[in-house]
């Protein structure tokens, strides 16, 4: 699983540690939920993709195991 | 009341531990030397506990350094990690009691090997307890 977080923080000039403030998690969490390290709970994906006022398949990208 | 509890707690720790100590030189040698040692070791183990408690209580932080702290505490990630952790240390033990039950077989026998037996029964036994109880909740 991929995400958009950075591409979308980027373009609306925020800061990991405000994007943290505003989803209640620590900067760190950001950090490996960017570098794809971590993948973020439903719950918190949840939060994220309503901070961006998007849907959580427009944040987070799913694609399909090939086998 | 909960809170009122986790305040006091260290400061019951703390009396605790210099009421063993106390009771330890009282009682001298009128009980057996191992009891003597049991009082004293757990009132070493309560001193430490409880001052720790206390001196942590004590640090005062600012509202942002509190949100922070409790925010890190929360944290899904971190309470993943520690999940994890948890999770590793319980099959690190477990090897560590193997590699010590084998090591004592071989080399000593008798009751050591028994006892480090029961404590790998009781090790696995606990982590079934707590599979069947999350296994309810969840």
């Amino acid at each position: 699983m991929t995400n958009r977080i950075a591409e979308l923080r980027k373009a609306r000039k925020i800061s990991q540690a405000e994007l943290a403030d505003e989803v209640d998690v620590t900067r760190q969490t950001i950090i490996s939920l960017e570098s794809g390290r971590y993948n973020a709970s439903l719950l918190l994906a949840h939060k994220i993709a309503m901070y961006f006022g998007l849907t959580i398949e427009e944040v987070f990208l799913f694609e399909e195991e090939t086998p | 009341m909960k809170n009122f509890l986790k305040r006091v707690f260290p400061y019951v720790m703390f009396g605790t531990a210099w009421v063993l100590i106390l009771a330890t030189f009282l009682l001298g040698e009128r009980v057996p030397k191992q009891l003597s040692l049991l009082l004293f070791t757990l009132g070493g183990v309560f001193l430490g506990f409880g001052a720790v408690g206390i001196a942590l209580s004590r640090i005062r932080m600012s509202p942002e350094q509190q949100k922070e702290y409790e925010r890190g505490e929360h944290d899904e990630r971190n309470v993943a990690i520690r999940e994890k952790a948890a999770m590793s240390s319980w099959y690190w033990t477990l090897y560590m009691l193997w590699a010590a039950f084998m090591l004592i077989e071989i080399f000593v026998g008798g009751l050591w090997g028994v006892a480090i037996s029961v404590v790998i029964v009781l090790h696995c036994a606990f982590y079934m307890i707590n599979i069947h109880r999350w296994n309810k909740k969840m």
